[in-house]
């Protein structure tokens, strides 16, 4: 049987919309205990649930972007907004970033037969892609926030009392270095340059 | 997830248990908890059992007797207080706390739901000592205390920074705080406190603060601060120190001599005494208004706060005037004149500019400076240039324990709308009673726990990202010392376009001070949009 194209498959896709990011909203929600997803769902006031408010208002404009690319920041936005919760709450790597393959899942729980019914499983495989690579981009995100963790920590280390030399400030010393440096290098120091 | 072969990979749900919270053993994370305490540093304040010891370990190096000490504690507190029994008899699991805490909300896990976080030590209440425990056991609600229990109430006294967001919303008016106050002090007989609390306790003993800087050292660094406002500003400021005599002894928390941005705000407070002429001395002893002992035990907050009403006596001061600080005014307000009062050798605070008595501080005898410095405004006795701060946008962080804990809400928001033109409100139902916590008070800021740091950052961090995108905030005021360090940290993770500042700081630079430079700098040395100078290189 011949497989349809792409764009009929969008076309569906972009039909069922609502559905599929209902559904992968509650597979993002399950990756959370159960009192808590339930939390995350019903309450909606955007203030009294940072993290069920991050996923409610990521979701749907990231499966918009993948059904018709529009603005790259946009969607690295909302990317970005839904890995930073995750990167620091009590996941390991994998299981932080599964989030972006259950989108999959979402998509053949909700459009699977009719897939099946009109030979689209070549244009969802050639679809499936995009959502790889955008979990691909999902972890240099990931990345970039654990590295920033870390950055905070070492600055958190500078400040620390063991720090003090000398009796004299630490965060004064640090400032007083960067000065030094950035006046060093404005007289072009080889040294330095 | 290391341990795991290819095939176990291959199996794993991704979908957390559905099993009853009892059930569910506490896994200790590294990035959640803080190190131990050193037992040396226990020693120094005469703690009990220091040893060592690390959360990770099965043993924990407990006493035999470590369950009798526990249980004895437990005993001994609910008859001193009863406000401790009240709290572990009433809790109806109605739920209304459940979702007010900035770690659950950040975090998820529902064992930090406050209704949750004071079970795990109701359960051994009622397991240990009711009746109806003892007999039904989980029936009731009750549990054996073990060790692994008493792993996962150490776990979870760390991840509660005694905010009590959401006390305001128990019917009963629980105070979860409290709860944790006592869980800690319970954990203290074993000698299992942390490090972070620990070493600033002992400090705090022995010199007087909580980085253990020494008198010379302390007044070096309040020196250094007076030699970059004389490089900014343009004026000499020489402070007074230990001085006899003097109208008002001034105490602030040391982190605003030793930690970024906290020093801007001192320079904030130098700026705004020498404005005044203001009759007034630091003291190198009663160097410390934080008190890292009011999170360990009630007793230690006591003996660590005894030196401000010592040192004020000493140098034979009117009145005490407090800086920006958060747990120091809980302990000053609602402790103080208790703990180590009456201080009827001081008078009734009285302005010696504006003349305004401070009735409210009758009791302490201690004012805090956004009151006093408000009441400076308000009688117009201060020279202020705000356009210096027009290139911020400003919001402001209500810190838990000035609003929850004392009801400081509008003198913050009155200082900045008259230094500042331009101030942006956050959400309501996160600010003032109702205001999320930093993620990191209460002993909790420090920096192997970053993880859960950031996680209890968030609420707060949502709502500033909103008024950011919303209004172009760049600029979070806040009146806390602890605030001041760890929303930087937060805020660089959350929304790093925003930076943090104590009010002072905003204070100071709108200052117009005798004798100053063109100001085309601020109190960090940067310079400020449109008044023409770039900042000066010389060091």
């Amino acid at each position: 049987m011949a497989h349809g194209g792409i764009d009929q498959l969008i076309g569906i896709l972009t039909e069922q919309k609502g559905s599929i990011v209902e559904k992968w909203i509650q597979k993002i929600h399950e990756t959370y205990p159960p009192e808590t997803a339930n939390f995350f769902r019903k309450e909606r006031n955007k203030f009294a649930n940072p993290v069920g408010s991050t996923i409610q208002e990521a979701a749907g404009p990231i499966v918009e972007e993948l059904l018709e690319p529009r603005d790259s920041e946009v969607f690295y936005k909302h990317l970005d907004s839904l890995i930073r919760v995750r990167a620091v709450q009590d996941f390991t790597a994998y299981a932080a970033l599964s989030i972006f393959f259950a989108l999959k899942g979402a998509i053949r729980d909700i459009i699977g037969k009719q897939v099946r019914r009109e030979g689209l499983e070549w244009a969802l495989l050639e679809f499936e892609s995009r959502v790889d690579r955008m979990a691909l981009l999902a972890f240099d995100i990931f990345m970039q926030c654990r590295e920033k963790v870390w950055e905070i920590k070492r600055d958190d280390l500078l400040k620390r009392p063991f720090v003090l030399s000398g009796g004299m400030c630490a965060s004064y010393m640090v400032r007083r270095g960067q000065k030094h440096l950035k006046k060093a290098k404005g007289s072009n120091n080889p040294s330095l340059n | 997830m290391k341990d795991l072969t290819p095939q176990e990979m291959l199996r794993i749900d991704l979908h957390p248990p559905k099993t009853p919270w009892m059930d569910i053993p506490v896994k200790i994370k590294p990035g959640v908890y803080c190190y131990p305490a050193k037992p040396e540093k226990l020693e120094i304040v005469g703690m009990p059992n220091p040893h060592k010891w690390s959360p990770l370990d099965d043993d924990w190096g407990l006493p035999e007797d470590w369950k009798e000490i526990v249980l004895q504690g437990m005993r001994e507190r609910l008859d001193k207080h009863r406000s401790f029994k009240i709290f572990m008899d009433i809790c109806v699991r109605c739920g209304a706390c459940a979702d007010k805490c900035h770690f659950f909300l950040g975090s998820g896990d529902p064992k930090n739901m406050p209704v949750v976080r004071a079970e795990l030590i109701r359960s051994v209440y009622r397991g240990e000592f009711t009746r109806a425990g003892k007999i039904l056991g989980r029936l009731a609600g009750g549990r054996k205390l073990t060790e692994d229990v008493l792993k996962e109430i150490w776990y979870y006294m760390f991840q509660c920074t005694e905010c009590r967001r959401c006390s305001l919303f128990c019917p009963y008016g629980i105070d979860t705080a409290e709860v944790t106050i006592i869980g800690r002090e319970l954990i203290n007989l074993l000698g299992l406190n942390i490090n972070w609390i620990q070493e600033p306790v002992a400090n705090c003993y022995e010199t007087g603060n909580h980085l253990g800087l020494l008198p010379h050292t302390f007044k070096q660094n309040v020196e250094f601060m007076c030699m970059d406002i004389e490089e900014f500003v343009g004026i000499k400021i020489d402070p007074p120190f230990n001085r006899k005599g003097a109208e008002i002894l001034f105490v602030t928390p040391s982190g605003d001599v030793f930690a970024d941005p906290g020093i801007y705000t001192l320079m904030g407070y130098l700026l705004l005494f020498e404005h005044l002429g203001l009759d007034y001395t630091w003291s190198t002893y009663a160097c410390e208004g934080g008190n890292f002992g009011f999170f360990t035990s009630l007793e230690m907050a006591q003996r660590l706060n005894a030196k401000i009403y010592h040192e004020a006596k000493r140098l034979g001061v009117k009145w005490i005037l407090g800086g920006e600080c958060g747990h120091m005014w809980r302990v000053v307000h609602q402790y103080m004149a208790t703990f180590n009062g009456p201080a009827d050798f001081l008078e009734e605070p009285v302005s010696p500019i504006t003349g305004t008595k401070f009735e409210n501080a009758k009791a302490t005898k201690m004012v805090h400076i956004s009151e006093f410095t408000a009441d400076l405004i308000k009688h117009n006795k201060l020279k202020l240039d705000k356009s210096r701060n027009d290139h911020l946008k400003v919001t402001f962080h209500d810190s838990c324990n000035p609003s929850r804990g004392m009801g400081l809400f509008e003198e913050p928001r009155y200082i900045i709308k008259n230094v500042c033109n331009n101030f942006y409100e956050m959400p309501e139902n996160t600010i003032r009673e109702q205001t999320f916590c930093c993620g990191s008070g209460a002993g909790l800021n420090a920096g192997e726990n970053m993880e859960i740091r950031l996680r209890g950052g968030l609420p707060r961090a949502n709502a500033v990202k909103y008024v950011h995108e919303r209004f172009g905030v760049n600029m979070l005021a806040c009146i806390c010392a602890i605030d001041r360090a760890v929303l930087s940290a937060s805020m660089s993770y959350w929304v790093p376009e925003v930076k943090v500042t104590g009010v002072s700081e905003l204070v100071g630079n709108a200052l117009i001070m005798e004798g100053e430079n063109e100001r085309s700098v601020d109190l960090r040395g940067e310079p400020i949009p449109g008044r023409g100078e770039e900042v000066s290189e010389d060091v």
